[in-house]
């Protein structure tokens, strides 16, 4: 039997006296797109950063390639390396182009040197159909476009993991197609992602696993067509009643 | 007013002295040089400590930053001079003064330029596997300097006004040399002597801020969420 890729097993985090994640267990095979849904609060993303250590756990056992990276002898440094994020506000380098927001890690972490790193930053914005607006500042972009190089900011570092953290939530509904399109497009290139999202679109046609997040726990996890058609549990049939009302509505 | 202003013999005093007035000028120019140099030596550090720093170092840059900024320059320059001697020239002593003054206004021109950058910078820098000190360097530092440019010309703008209380050890700046020049009795052209070194010190102040804007808008990126 191969490994996991990812291992996660009876995680625990609390803020203050308030348990965000009551033993949580998980497991990802390379090339595995597993989509994390969930009511609001529900710990999704900090179940996402507890993974690249944004978020420290309380207790439980994260394991990258069946190595446990939760111990504090390990590099979180040499972690992030192996598990890029994507977040929903973007947080591109304001001060950076895009290219060179694709860029910087690549030199300052992984000692590329200036033309390697500028010509494999030009493929990863190509890869998201930025190459025409490498010279752009974030501030000149649109919010689609943004994400975008956040995107192609991850993968310059050219991780096992990719994590997204509602990448399309602060985006306008007209803008969502065009990220979308770009993750379905990773998805279909077989790079591992776990992905925070509600954008049932992608999660329909793209995700190989469904995981229902309530209350800090995981209440269903199956293969979409299973989760969406038949979900076993009431909390899951309720929860995504809401949701498929929300999106007629919307 | 103007006929005060049009006495030609006072005027042409003032500039048979220009080479003094010039001399007095470059010892300004160098006094706030130095001094600034100092301030941001110290006062960077000082400032990204306040901010990045652990709970004791930041509490106590916090407090030699208080104790700087509330004491008179005058008592800050006699103490160091007279009261510690820490150097035999009086030169160092007030360059160190004004530096260690400057220190703690720019540091916290600093912290709140540090502190305005959003975290999610930060965050987005550790994510790419940069560690702390990286991600502050190569992320947060320059876009922080931009946004201290303004209060930076305000900064240079005081230290160079408040180098002529170095005039308390000796030194023979720019506004002593012109209050020299009619104080000695050799003409009673105190306004126009006054006007002109007023208008060196506007110069002076003019050419650096459009400096600094122009560097500024070199460097300038566009603003906006990103």
């Amino acid at each position: 039997m191969t490994q996991p890729l990812l291992s996660i097993d009876d995680l625990h985090k609390s803020y203050g006296s308030e348990e965000v994640l009551e033993g949580v267990g998980l497991e990802m095979d390379q090339g595995d797109v597993t989509v994390l849904i969930g009511p609001s609060g529900s710990g999704k993303s900090t179940l996402l950063r507890c993974v690249n250590r944004l978020t420290e756990i309380n207790s439980g056992r994260i394991a990258l390639d069946g190595e446990d990276v939760t111990g504090t002898d390990t590099d979180v440094n040499e972690l992030r390396k192996q598990v890029g994020m994507v977040f929903q506000d973007f947080n591109l380098f304001a001060h950076l182009t895009a290219l060179e927001n694709v860029t910087l890690g690549p030199k300052k972490v992984l000692g590329m040197d200036a033309a390697d790193a500028e010509a494999a930053g030009r493929n990863h914005l190509e890869q998201v159909g930025l190459l025409e607006q490498a010279d752009s500042y974030p501030a000149e972009l649109s919010g689609g476009q943004k994400q975008r190089v956040g995107i192609a900011r991850a993968l310059a570092m050219d991780p096992e993991l990719l994590l997204f953290d509602e990448p399309t939530s602060a985006l306008d509904p007209e803008l969502v197609g065009e990220v979308v399109e770009v993750m379905r497009d990773l998805a279909a290139e077989g790079i591992t992602m776990l992905v925070v999202s509600h954008e049932m679109d992608f999660a329909r046609s793209a995700a190989s696993d469904i995981v229902f997040l309530d209350d800090g726990e995981i209440v269903e996890h199956g293969p979409p067509e299973q989760l969406f058609q038949n979900p076993t549990a009431d909390r899951t049939e309720q929860f995504l009643s809401r949701l498929h009302a929300h999106e007629e509505t919307a | 007013m103007a006929a005060i202003l049009l006495q030609t013999a006072d005027w042409l005093f003032v500039i048979d002295n220009m080479g003094l007035l010039l001399g007095g000028t470059a010892v300004t120019v160098a006094l706030t040089v130095a001094s600034i140099l100092l301030g941001f030596a110290i006062g960077f550090p000082a400032g990204a400590i306040e901010v990045y720093g652990s709970e004791r170092a930041s509490r106590l840059v916090e407090q030699v930053g208080v104790v700087l900024r509330g004491t008179p320059l005058l008592v800050i320059i006699m103490i160091l001079y007279f009261g510690l001697s820490i150097s035999s020239s009086a030169f160092v002593t007030a360059t160190i003064a004004l530096g260690l003054r400057s220190a703690a206004y720019q540091s916290q021109i600093f912290r709140g330029a540090l502190q305005s950058v959003d975290d999610g910078q930060l965050e987005a820098a550790r994510a790419v596997a940069m560690s702390r000190l990286e991600a502050i360097r190569h992320v947060v530092v320059p876009q922080a300097l931009r946004r201290s440019v303004p209060g930076f010309q305000n900064e240079f703008t005081i230290v160079l006004k408040d180098t002529s209380i170095a005039i308390v050890i000796g030194i023979g700046e720019l506004l002593t040399t012109g209050q020299n020049l009619y104080e000695g009795g050799q003409s009673t052209a105190a306004l126009e002597i006054f006007l002109a070194v007023s208008l060196v010190y506007f110069v002076l102040t003019f050419a650096t801020n459009r400096s600094l804007d122009r560097l500024s808008d070199y460097y300038a990126v566009p603003e906006g969420t990103t």
